[in-house]
Order: structure tokens, then sequence, then C-alpha cells
């Protein structure tokens, strides 16, 4: 029954999801500009929601979809929120680049 | 009774001390009368003792009047009453009279409560408590500075014998759990010989520190700095005599340890010699009679100390006398003479002090043993004593102390009182090098006192009364062996007979020898201070014997000056070395240093702190490696 | 029934109300403390077996807000509320109403401490002492540097004592110990971990050597009636807590730290000692003095000899009492001449002579005089000390009294001897108002040294 519901083994899911998720951490280590930074979070909880959905559907739980959705919510929040303060903090500067924004170091 | 008489001196310091800008010239009468009454008081009672209370659980307070506080007792406000009535004369006009006496009978209190108090804390309190009045009184005058000093310098000595004391009574309630005397007495021979001897060495530091006994002595003649009737009271009749009283009252401990009795017959018998040599030496009236009280101290330490406890405590009352007598009469001539008290700027004083020449002449019979005078008897009875407990060199000291002792007190008398007056002679001719001492130099200093005021009644009548006692107070030890006097018979229920060595020396013989040593020293001072050519030349045999002075007296054995370096420099080295070197950079250098490293470990920190987002999202990266590959790796198994 | 509450909260409340007066009032306020302290002098004398307690905590252990006095701490308080009551009478300082409510704060919060019966709030109050002292420092004092040196030695040994009771809570289930009774002694394994976090606490705060630097600034910065508050009772919450803690609840642990404590103590005593004798600031003398005199308690406490302990008992009163009105009179003196110097000062003798009688009766019973308080704790304490085994503690001891009696000479002879200092302006002498705040002081000396049986009534600590 579980070989029904997942055409395709949930091995190749995992595999997928944590490409994506390197990759979102990659792009948030490597790229500079704030908004690239946020898409690359936003593709690591797609990473994560992916591994839910895929457990959820193969072991017949639905506890995976609600994580699902309540990742989603939180990470539209953090979008908003995250978008807000980079307008602000951005606002006066001609660059967009987080490594101008270090006013807390040491 | 023994409480009232205790304290109603208390009760008249308290008054004069309280009430003393309203009482002003009654003051003096107040204390004089409160010490008569306390007097009365004692003979009445006669004999007995009190129970007070307890001082902390198990240690109970109480006082008892036995015949040798009863003897201390009787010369202590006897005495005491003379020299107050004396006091009110020569104190007259002080600015701060009714302090004086304030002072004056809170020390009749102390000395009160030391010699009748029937336990070891009650006598450390009288102890302590004499200190104070003396630091008080010796200080009295506390604009000089050198008064000021000499006040701290008795007071700290003072309480190194203190300490002693304190160190005796660890031992004693440790071995004994008891602060009694009679508890500790009866308990004696249960204690092994080497803690009785450390008990009676930490008495004995007590007793030589209050008695000025080599080394502890440095403290009297600079305690010459208080009011003469102070000198006359406490630094010679009856405070420095403490120890006389604590080694007789603690006669049962000494009979127990004879190296004690070794130490403190030495002790006795080096400060007697040392002090008399010194008091041959010095020039101020005041000094050589503080050094001689040191040398009779010596002598009665050294009666108390071999065993002769009867001839001791002889040797204590009779000085009382002869010794009040001769400082009060010498506070005439200072009184007279506007505060001088060198000895060479006397001279001729006989025709114009004929009371105090009377006075000092008497002293001097006494103190130097001619017979007749109490003193006579009392030294003898402390000499033969030494033979007969089996010391003969302290006998040999003893003997040699009288003879010295002759010469410098004659030496005061014919100094002071023959020749032509010097008190207008320039004092660069005596060979005097004027820093301090000199009348003007105390006037500008005691500017409240007020001059040329002759001796009243009040300050002749102390000093007639004295003459009496100074003859006649030895004959009561006048007798034999076969009929003993009746100073033997009253101390023979006070103090167990002591093993008496069979006499070497017939009592005559040592009586006979004695003497003429004593004549030799009186012969002597007669060549050189009162032949005619002698007192005719006196400026100029005075300058010489001044210049000529050896350096080693004249700075008294440089015991001070040891004093000062040894101790005081030393404590204030190790104070300045923990206060400037210690606690600053030693302590505080490690509180600052593990400051500094929490500091630099900061500082070191901070450098990870860049402030790239991106850096801290690659340390968290990291981290989150880190965590999953101990799992994989450690976790897994 | 509520009496040892009233005697926390009632100095509390009243010193908070005092803030609502105008910042510069100083008859309401000054009379209002003075009552208040009085009313706390009657209550701590009168009241003794009665104590409080409300439920506080079941989780992780159990704690209670309880209160009541022991036999020790009974006498603690009586000290603590005939100092308050002194300093509140004898205050005269810029900003009186602020200075009158610090007092009856730190009263309050020390009463707390004494009384607490619980570990928990004992350690809550000893922190809660601390804020008075500092306050007043950071606004009377002249360098915020000591305040804080006060404030972090202090509390460093305060974050030791929080550590130390709740592992003891952990350990136990139950912090309300202190003079219970109940308490069995066992603790297991880490009881010298506890133990060392409340001895740590308890040298910072007594001081004993080397923790003592916190002290002498902080004495010498500290208003005069503050300062006499501080060093006569503050300092003896850690002695307090050695005994109520250390030597009551780890007795069989105790004996493990006594080699240090009695090496620690009489390096105190001699080091202080040294150092006093050598201060030319007499409230420094004073300060370093108390290391040495506490030094001598700690050295009582570590030899756990019943006699030691009961001149210990004598001597924290004795102490209290004549630190307190040492400092106050100095106060008085520095108020005068405008400064403690002991070069400039002197001739005290003839131009103030009431004021120059009290510092002398306080300085003798500093220095040991026989017939005063200090004197009977210290002969107490030694006797003990001596015959507990510590012989040679109690020798080295006695070179320190002859110090003592060296340096409070200097300090006594220094300030008032001598001619009279002709630069120094003529004052008036000791008024009835200071009178009435060092007479109690100088009276308990007296009778407590004449009769220091009165304060030895029962077997107070057991052995």
């Amino acid at each position: 029954m579980t070989a029904a519901l997942l055409p395709v083994p949930l091995c190749d899911y995992v595999a997928l999801s944590a490409v994506m998720f390197f990759i979102g951490v990659a792009g948030v280590i490597v790229r500079r500009n704030p908004l690239v930074m946020l898409m690359s979070i936003e593709l690591m909880f797609n990473a994560a929601n992916l591994a839910f959905v895929a457990y959820a559907r193969a072991w017949l739980n639905n506890a995976g979809h609600i994580f699902a959705f309540l990742v989603i919510t939180v990470a539209a929040a953090e979008a908003a929120i995250a978008l807000a303060i980079v307008v602000v903090t951005f606002r006066a500067s001609e660059r967009v680049d987080v490594d101008e924004v270090r006013a807390l170091h040491g | 009774m023994i409480l009232i008489a205790l304290l109603v001196p208390l009760a008249g310091a308290v008054l004069c001390w309280a009430l003393g800008p309203w009482l002003r010239a009654a003051a003096g009468w107040l204390a004089t009368a409160a010490v008569a009454a306390s007097f009365g008081l004692i003979l009445a009672t006669g004999s007995g003792s009190q129970a007070l209370f307890s001082w902390m659980p198990g240690f109970d307070f109480g006082l008892t009047l036995d015949r040798l506080s009863l003897l201390w007792a009787l010369v202590i406000t006897g005495v005491g009453f003379l020299i107050h009535l004396y006091s009110i004369g020569y104190m007259h006009g002080d600015r701060a009279f009714a302090r004086f006496f304030a002072y004056m009978n809170f020390f009749i209190f102390a000395m009160l409560l030391l010699v009748l108090s029937d336990n070891w804390i009650g006598l450390l309190v009288g102890w302590g408590l004499v200190g104070l009045a003396s630091y008080f009184l010796i200080g009295f005058w506390f604009e000089r500075p050198s008064a000021v000093a000499a006040a701290r310098k008795a007071f700290v000595i003072n309480v190194v014998g203190d300490v002693g004391m304190m160190f005796a009574i660890f031992l004693i309630v440790a071995n004994v759990h008891s602060i009694r005397f009679a508890d500790t007495f009866s308990a004696v021979a249960t204690l092994g010989a080497p803690v009785v001897f450390a008990i009676c060495f930490g008495l004995f530091v007590g007793a030589a520190a209050k008695s000025a006994q080599v080394p502890l002595h440095a403290w009297l003649p600079d305690a010459m700095e208080g009011p003469t009737p102070v000198s006359a009271l406490i630094h010679a009749a009856t405070m420095v005599t403490a120890g006389v009283y604590l080694v007789a009252r603690c006669a049962p401990l000494w009979d127990q340890s004879a190296s004690a009795q070794m130490l403190v017959g030495t002790v006795g018998a080096v400060t007697a010699i040392g002090g008399a040599i010194l008091g041959a030496s010095q020039w101020d009236i005041k000094r050589i009679l503080a050094y001689s009280t040191m040398s009779q101290i010596g002598y009665m330490i050294m009666g108390v100390g071999v065993g002769a406890y009867a001839g001791g405590i002889a040797h204590f009352f009779t000085h009382a006398f002869f010794k009040a007598q001769l400082f009060l009469a010498s506070g005439i001539i200072i009184h007279a003479l506007n505060n001088e008290q060198d000895v060479r700027l006397m001279g001729g004083l006989t025709k114009r002090m004929p009371l105090a020449f009377w006075g000092i002449l008497t002293g001097v019979l006494a103190i130097s043993g001619i017979p007749g005078f109490s003193g006579f008897f009392s030294k003898d009875q402390v000499i033969a004593g030494a033979l007969a407990h089996g010391h003969p060199w302290m006998y040999a000291v003893g003997i040699a102390t009288a003879g010295i002792t002759a010469y410098y007190m004659f030496r005061l008398l014919f100094v002071t009182f023959l020749g032509e007056y010097r008190g207008n002679v320039d004092p660069a001719a005596l060979g005097i090098a004027r820093s301090t001492g000199s009348a003007q130099a105390r006037e500008l200093a005691a500017p409240h006192k007020p001059h040329h005021q002759a001796p009243s009644w009040i300050m002749g009548l102390p000093v007639a009364v004295l003459i009496v006692p100074t003859v006649f107070s030895g004959w009561l030890l006048f007798g034999s062996s076969v009929a003993p006097s009746l100073w033997t018979r009253f101390f023979a229920v006070q103090f167990a007979p002591s093993g008496t060595a069979p006499a070497s020396v017939p009592e005559w013989v040592t009586t006979l020898v004695t003497f003429a040593v004593v004549l030799a020293g009186i012969g002597v001072a007669t060549w050189r201070y009162a032949t005619r050519s002698a007192r005719a030349n006196a400026v100029a045999r005075l300058r010489n014997e001044t210049l000529r002075m050896p350096k080693v007296l004249a700075n008294a054995y440089y015991v001070d000056a040891l004093i000062d370096v040894v101790f005081v420099r030393g404590a204030q080295i190790l104070g300045a070395i923990f206060s400037r070197v210690v606690d600053p950079y030693v302590i505080d250098g490690a509180v600052r240093e593990s400051a500094a490293s929490a500091q630099a470990l900061g500082t070191a920190m901070r450098a990870l702190q860049s402030g790239f987002v991106r850096a801290y999202a690659f340390v968290l990266v990291l981290g989150v490696g880190c965590f999953l590959a101990y799992y994989y790796f450690v976790g897994a198994r | 029934m509520m009496s040892p509450l009233v005697i926390v909260v009632l100095p509390l409340v009243v010193g908070g109300l005092l803030f609502l007066l105008p910042r510069d009032d100083i008859r309401i306020s000054k009379a209002a403390g003075a009552l208040v302290a009085a009313a706390l002098v009657v209550l701590t004398i009168a009241g003794r077996d009665e104590s409080w307690t409300w439920h506080w905590l079941t989780h992780p252990f159990v704690a209670n807000l309880h209160f009541g006095a022991t036999y020790l701490s009974h006498w603690l308080l009586v000290l603590l509320a005939l100092c308050t009551f002194a300093a509140i009478v004898a205050t005269n300082v810029a900003r009186t109403r602020s200075m009158v409510a610090a007092l009856l704060l730190l009263e309050g919060t020390m009463a707390g401490l004494f009384l607490a019966r619980d570990l928990l709030v004992f350690a809550l109050f000893w922190d809660a002492m601390l804020l008075p002292v500092f306050f007043v420092l950071l606004s009377w004092g002249e360098h915020p540097s000591v305040a804080w040196r006060y404030f972090i030695y202090n509390f460093a040994g305060g974050l030791a004592l929080l550590f130390a009771v709740a592992g003891f809570g952990a350990v136990v289930g139950t912090t309300d110990v202190i003079g219970s009774g109940a308490f069995n002694g066992a603790i297991g394994p880490w009881a010298p971990w506890i133990l060392a976090g409340f001895t740590f606490a308890f040298l910072v705060k007594t001081p004993v050597w080397p923790f003592h630097t916190w002290m002498p600034s902080t004495y010498a910065a500290t208003p005069a009636p503050m300062v006499a508050v501080v060093s006569a009772v503050q300092s003896k919450a850690g002695l307090y807590g050695f005994l109520a803690i250390s030597l009551a609840l780890f007795p069989s642990y105790f004996t493990a730290e006594v080699p240090a404590l009695v090496i620690l103590a009489v390096i105190s005593l001699l080091y202080g000692a040294f150092i006093a004798l050598v201060q030319s600031d007499a409230k420094l003398v004073v300060a370093y003095s108390s290391l040495s005199h506490l030094g001598l308690i700690v050295l009582a406490i570590a030899s756990r000899d019943p006699l030691a302990l009961r001149g210990a008992l004598v001597y924290i009163v004795a102490h209290g009492l004549f630190s307190a009105a040492l400092f106050l009179i100095l106060g008085f003196v520095e108020e005068r001449e405008e400064t403690r110097s002991l070069g400039k000062l002197g001739g005290l003798g003839w131009a103030n002579p009431r004021l120059t009688g009290a510092l002398g009766i306080a300085a003798l019973a500093a220095l040991g005089l026989p017939g005063l308080a200090g004197f009977a704790g210290e002969l107490i304490i030694l006797i003990g000390v001596y015959q507990g085994g510590y012989a040679w503690a109690a020798i080295l001891a006695l070179v320190a009294i002859v110090i003592a009696a060296a340096y409070m000479l200097r300090l006594l002879q220094g300030a008032t001897q001598g001619a009279e200092v002709a630069d120094l302006p003529v004052r008036r002498d000791l008024t009835w108002v200071e009178g009435l705040a060092v007479a109690p002081l100088l009276l308990a000396l007296f009778y407590f040294g004449v009769y220091p049986h009165a304060l030895l009534a029962s077997g107070w600590l057991r052995p």
C-alpha cells in the first residue's frame, strides 16, 4: 500500500530535499544580496517542507502535512518581516550588500 | 565592706570627672576624702573575703582581704591620702585640676582592685587599669609632646606585661579550670614543673613590665614627665611595686619552681645594680629618683624571688614611705624653682627650703640604710635572705648595690643642698647642653602653671608626716631568731616557712659588711661633693663630671635606642611593606590580573564577532556539521 | 507571633516611605528614623522565642519564608538595632533624608538576614543588604569605583553563597534548616563544595585576608553613620554565617577547613595590626584594626572550643559596639575639623573634652582595656583558643594585642593630645544629640566588660 502511494522511492524525495537544502545553505553563505539570501532561506524552508510531505505520505501520518503548513505560514511571516528590515536597513545606502551592515562587529 | 572601700575612690573619680567644671577646688578635697574613707574602711575591716558575681559561667569574681593585700591596701590608701593632700597644693591653679584628681582616685580604685581581687581576671583587670591611670597621669600635661610620648611608651610596655599575664592565665585556666587564686594554689602540686615554670614566666613578664625590671624598665624614667605627686604615688610607692605583690601573692607557684625563682632573683639583682649605676649618672632629680626606684624594686623582686617573701615585702613597705617622702620633698623644690629639675642648677637650698631639706635628708638616710632608719632593716632582710636561700652572688650584688645607692643618694643630697645656689649660673658653664628640660622650656610647655607659689601647709604637712614612718617604720622588723619581729609573726600565716639554709654567715656579719660598704659609698660622695674645696669649685667640678660622663651611662645602656630600632621601627617597616607593597601589588595585583585575563579573553573572542552575517551563518552551518558528524561517527555506536 | 516579621518589615517600609518626603527634609525623616530604630531596639531586646513561617517553594526543593531569632541572632539583632539607632541619631550629612532611609533599609535587610531560618531567604537578604551601602557609596563617595569594588567583591561572595544554597537544596531537599536542629548533617559527596561556597562568601564578607582589599576603601569613603553600621554589624554577617551555617550544619566537613581558616585568621590578625600602625587616616586605622579584630573572631570560630565560641559572641558584640562608636566619633571629629589626617589633628583634649572622653573610651575598648567589653571577648577567646589546641595561634594573637595598644594610642593621642592646633577652628564640644547617639554604645561597652555573663547566660551553641 505504501508503494502505491509513493510511485517514486522515498529515498529520492529525501535526496532532492537535501540537495535543495544545501543549495539554500550555499546561497545564504555565498551571496551578499539580502534578497537572494532570503530566497535561499525560502529554498531551505521548502526543502524541509518537501521532506515533511514525503514522509507524511510514506508513513501515512498527517503530522507531516500539518507541519508543512506551519512552515509555510512561518516562512510567509518571516519573509514579510525580513523584507521590511531589508528595506529599512538599505534605504539609505546605495548598494544592497549585507557585508556593509556590520554595526554589531566586536 | 571591702567592696565599699573599693568603690568609694571610683565614685570619687567619677564625680570629679563628671562634675569637674563645677567642683573646681573642692574636687581635690572630695578626692582626698574618698581615699581617707577607703583607708578607714579597710583598716576597720581588717580581713575577710566577699563573693561578688559570676564574670562568666564558671568564672566567679570576688574580693579578699588577707594580710598581704591588707598591707598593700593600707599603704595604697595611706600614702595615697597624704599624696592627694599634697597634690591639692601642688596642682593648685592647674587648668585641669579636677581631672587630675579624677585620675588619681581612679588609680587608687584600680590599685585596690589589683590587690583585693581573689582571682586572676580581677587581678588582670586591676593590672590593666593601673596602667591606664599611669598613662593618663604621665600624659597629664598632654600639650607637651615628650609627655605624650612617655605616656604611650609606658602604656605599650605595660601591655607587653599584661599580655604576659594573659599567657599565664591561659595556662592556668587550661590546667586548673578555675580563675581563683585558691584553686590554683591548691592544684599547684599536681602540675608539672614545665607548666609551673611557664606560668611563673608569664606572670613575671607582667611583674617585670609593671615594676620596671630589666629589660622592660625603659618606661619608668620617662614616666617622670608626669606631675611630681604622680611620680611619688604611682611610680615610686605603689603601682610599680605591683610586681612584688604579684610574686608574693603567687608564692605557692614560685616555691614549686626553682628555675622560676632563679629567673626572678637574677632579674631583680641585675635591675638593682643596673638601676643604681644609672642613678649615679643622672642629673635630673626626678630621674635620679626614678632609677633609684627601679633599683630598690630590684631589691624587692630579688627578695621575693629567692623566697624571702617577708623581707621583700618589708622593703616595699619602708620604700613606699621613704621614696614618697623623697619625691614629695623634691616636688617642693621643683615647685619653688619654677619646674627646674636639674640638680646642677640647684645648690645651697638648705636655708631656703628647710622642710624639703629635712624631708630629703631623712629619705636619704633611710634609703641608704643608716642603722635606725627604716631602710636599714628591710634592706638587710633582703640581702640576708638572698644568702639564706642559697644565692651568694645575689647577696654580693645586694651589698654592692647598697654602696652605690648610698653614694648616689648622698650625691643628690650634697649637690642639691650644699654650696652656693647655682640657679643663675649659665647652664653652659656647667656643661649642660640644653635642648629639653630647661626651666624656660618647661614654662613654655606648661603655661597654665602658676609660678612662685610658696609651698603652703598643704604641701608641707604630708612631708612632715611622712618623716615619722620614714624613720621608724623599720622598727617593726626588729627582732631575732629567738624573738621574731612583729613583722615576721604577722606574715607567718601568709607564707609557708620556706627552707632556710643554715646561715653560713651570721646575720650580724652581713649587717656589718653592708654598713661598711654603705659608709664607703657615703665617703666617696662626701669626698666628691661635700668637702670644702669641692663646694668651692662646684661649678667646675660639675662641668667636668658632666663632660666626662660615659656615653653608655648617659644613654642608659642604649636600651631606648634598641627598642626604637628593633621593635618600633621594625613594626613600622613591616606595616609599610604590608600596606604599600602586599596590599596594592600582591593581593590587588592578583585581583587585577584575573580581571585583566578576563578582559584579554574577551579581546580574543572579539575577533570572532566580525559583524558579517554570512560568517555567522557559516559558523552555524559548521556547528551543525560537527553535530551531525559526531552522531554519525560517535553517537551511532 | 508577628514580631520577627515586624522587625524585618517595619524598617523596610518606613525606609521606603521616607523617599516620599521632600528631598531636603531633615527633621521629619530623622525623627521618624530614630523612632523606628528605637522601637526596634525595644522589640529586639524583648522578643526572642517567636517565629513566623510562610510556605514559599516546593520545587525544586522546599523553601519557606521562615523568620525567627536564635540565641546568637538575638544578640546580633540587639547590636544591629543599637548601632542603627546611634547612626540615625548621629546622622548629620548632606541629604539627610536619603541617608536615614538607606540606614533603615540596611537595618531591615540585615534583620532579615539574621532572622532568616531558611538558607534561601538568608541568601536573598545577603545580596539585598549590599544595595543600600552600594547606593550610598555611589552618591556620597568620592569615586564610583569604590562602590563597584565593594559591590563586585561582595556580590561574588553572594553568588558563591547562592550556588551553595542551591546545591544544598538540591541535595537535601529543603533549605529551612538554620537553627532548627532537624537537619541530620548528612549531605553526601557534594558537601565539601557546598561548604566551600559558604566559606568563600563568609570570608569575603567578614573580611579575612586576602579577601579584605575592598574594605579599607569602602570604610574610608562611606559616610560615618553608614560605615558605623557596616563595620559594626554587616561585617558580622560572615561570622554569623560561620557560626549558624558552617559550624552548625556542617560540623564534620568544617573540620577539614579548620587548618586553612586558622592560618588565614592569624594572618589577618597580625597583618591588619601592622598596617593600622602606619596609617595616617584615622578611619583607615580603625578599618585595618577591624581586619585584625575580626581575624581574632574567625580564629575563635575555627578553634571550635566551647569557651572560644562564647568569647566569639562577646567579642562580636564588643567589636560592634566599639567600632560603631569609633566611626561615629571620628565622624564628629571630621565634621568639626574637616580633616581626619592624624598629622593635622591634635589638641582636641583642650578644645572638646567631652568628645575626647568619648573617643577615649571607644579607643580603649578597641585596644582591649581590661574592664571594657573588648577585653572580655579577647581574653575568653584566647583562653579557649589556647586550650582548644591552637596555643601557637593564641600566642601570636598576643603580639597583635600589643600592637593594638600602640596603634589605638597613636590614633587617640594624634587626635586629642598635643598642643591645640592653631589653624584648626575651635568648634563646639559633643552636643546632646551626638552624646545621645554614642552613650548607649559606650555604656554597653562598660556593662558587657564588667559583666560578660549577661551575654553567656545559656549554652547557646551546640558543640
